[in-house]
């Protein structure tokens, strides 16, 4: 069985919420979608919480059967991403910044969202989702790459006009030598 | 993405054609080096299967059984951790028809099976089963032959090397004076280093040699535009960015063997934008500093920041503590093999702040590796040009800037008295002739 979650609620098949929950949180992942497509990046950064920890395990190729659990590096091993709000911040400076190169001439970006689980917390307001994603990055004449990857997240009720902000978000790509340049963007 | 495939073209070279690529008397290359599918097969040849290539660290198979998969040029091997505590390393090829004996990043394994015929081997790579051997050979197959070929492996101060070549100078020969520099990273506390779990791999495509180069002699590009961004994202919001200016009290040295570093001395501006005010602090004062100027010296323990590879592919970056094997992929392409270290002795949340800023700094997402990727591949997407390839490239730089110099009383090489300068890295491109 493939380990990939320290929080044990997104091992378990959520129990049925009310189609507007689900519509609720749904839109509240398309918009987010939009902001990163339009790279109002920003406005992307405010749906974070300021405790936010946002992180992406690396991922490597292992025997199935014996060592299943060595697949994903833990909290306290290397990681494509393991930020908090302060380092994000840095992370916002540099892709809005004019001397970026990475993200100067800008990536075109799409991200699909689909498989949208919602799990309700003991805490109220509170949902563990996982989405999983198609990331389309282009830039300059030809490059193309194509990510897929789960999002294992904590979301929080705020109230504002986007309804929730991000508490936790942990990247599981599914790639094990990423077969990019770079991650310039966001997941 | 998939790798392009690569066949010799036939253009053969004599080595006064492939010294005439490299002229540092007047400061001028060629960029065929980059581009040319018959040079990089004498790289594979002549470089990679003679030299000591970075294998990863101790750290990462600390018990017996323990194994990684590694790569000698684009030749995959498996470094297994002995019952003795040696190590060995070996093709990860089945002699029999060629399969890859071994298709996991790593792990611990009482045996390696090939998925196959079943040809089993034990953990130093010997061929110790085959199946029917009495029925189908006769009992006449002799094992002993028919392992995968083995490397020899050496280690200094945590770091695992191996080399096919018999003839070779052993691992101490080969990094001569490039020890004393290494020393600054692998031996500042008592008990070295340990790594940070996990070895981040990415695609590059451009050259190998530019990423090896820049790490051997350019501080330039890091002291100029190449960075800035990435500077911007490590100064805390509001900061004045005219006072985060470029340290140029420093120096460049050309080591002996291909072996070439940078040094900052005393100017952590460097290490506060990239390790933050934390880790700053521990590398600049305090016992663990204390304790780096009683092993290594007072000249040494202030180097703050130091870029360095060592011949062919092995980079790192002193007191940042990222490592990294740059693998080639044919000339247009490489794969970043990258891993971080910290002081064995140092505290867990000194760790950690070595952990998060190498993340947030020096990987694919990191905000100064990001900028490093795009620049290298957008240089040998050009490449792909006729007159582009036609055009040599320049490397007067430390001709005209600084004359060579001693360092600092006891730091070897020859060196340039400022901090960019380029010839640590010229020397290196001549290794192939």
């Amino acid at each position: 069985m493939l380990d990939t979650a320290s929080q044990s609620a997104f091992q378990v098949k959520p129990e049925l919420i009310s189609v507007e929950l689900q519509h609720e949180i749904e839109q509240f992942y398309y918009w987010e979608a939009k902001l990163m497509a339009d790279r109002r990046w920003e406005e992307w950064f405010s749906l974070m919480s300021k405790d936010i920890k946002y992180w992406a395990p690396l991922r490597s190729t292992r025997s199935h059967a014996a060592e299943a659990k060595l697949e994903y590096t833990d909290e306290k091993g290397f990681g494509h991403f393991a930020d908090n709000w302060s380092s994000l911040d840095g992370r916002i400076r540099k892709i809005t910044s004019d001397v970026g190169w990475s993200e100067n001439p800008a990536s075109r970006l799409r991200h699909i969202v689909g498989n949208v689980l919602i799990w309700k917390d003991r805490q109220a307001d509170v949902y563990d989702v996982s989405t999983s994603l198609m990331t389309y990055r282009n830039r300059q004449e030809r490059q193309t790459d194509f990510f897929a990857a789960e999002r294992q997240d904590r979301i929080r009720r705020v109230d504002d006009a986007c309804g929730f902000e991000i508490v936790e978000r942990k990247i599981l790509i599914d790639q094990s030598t990423l077969l990019s340049n770079n991650i310039s963007f966001f997941f | 993405m998939t790798l392009a495939p690569h066949t010799p073209s036939g253009r053969k070279y004599n080595a006064n054609e492939i010294r005439a690529l490299v002229n540092t008397d007047t400061g001028r290359y060629s960029p065929e080096i980059y581009t040319s599918e018959d040079l990089y097969q004498l790289e594979l040849e002549r470089i990679f299967a003679r030299s000591w290539v970075c294998m990863g660290h101790e750290t990462q198979i600390p018990k017996a059984g323990d194994y990684q998969a590694a790569y000698i040029g684009e030749d995959p091997v498996v470094v297994v951790r002995q019952k003795d505590n040696s190590i060995r390393v070996f093709l990860n090829q089945c002699r029999h028809r060629g399969m890859r004996i071994c298709r996991v990043d790593g792990g611990n394994a009482k045996a390696f099976t090939c998925p196959y015929h079943g040809w089993a081997y034990d953990t130093a790579g010997n061929l110790v089963s085959v199946p029917m051997e009495q029925e189908a050979f006769g009992g006449k197959l002799n094992k002993a032959e028919w392992g995968p070929k083995q490397a020899r492996v050496e280690t200094y101060k945590g770091l695992i090397f191996a080399n096919w070549d018999e003839s070779a100078p052993n691992l101490d020969t080969y990094l001569g004076d490039a020890k004393f520099y290494m020393d600054i990273m692998l031996d500042r506390a008592e008990g070295g280093t340990e790594v940070i779990t996990g070895v981040q791999k990415f695609v590059i495509p451009a050259n190998w040699k530019f990423a090896a180069e820049q790490f051997g002699s350019d501080a330039y590009h890091a002291g100029t535009t190449a960075h800035v961004s990435g500077i911007i994202a490590g100064v805390p919001a509001g900061t004045d960015l005219s006072k985060v200016q470029p340290p140029t009290d420093g120096m460049n040295v050309y080591i002996g063997n291909g072996h070439g570093c940078g040094l900052f001395s005393r100017n952590p501006m460097f290490y506060q934008v990239i390790c933050g005010p934390q880790l700053t602090e521990y590398l600049t004062s305090g016992p663990a500093y204390e304790e780096a100027v009683k092993r290594l010296g007072q000249g040494r323990a202030d180097v703050n920041l130091c870029h360095m590879n060592v011949f062919p592919n092995l980079s790192f970056l002193t007191g940042l503590n990222t490592v990294r094997m740059w693998q080639p992929r044919g000339p247009n392409e490489m794969e970043l093999w990258t891993f971080t270290l910290v002081d064995r002795t140092a505290p867990d949340n000194i760790k950690e702040e070595w952990r998060r800023n190498m993340v947030r700094t020096f990987s694919a997402s990191g905000v100064f590796e990001q900028d490093d990727g795009e620049n290298w591949n957008d240089i040998q997407h050009v490449l792909r040009g006729h007159v582009a390839r036609q055009q040599p490239f320049n490397i007067e730089m430390a001709q005209h800037t600084v004359q060579s110099t001693s360092i600092a009383p006891g730091f070897p090489g020859e060196s340039f008295a400022y901090t960019y300068a380029e010839e640590s890295g010229t020397q290196h491109l001549q290794a192939l002739g």
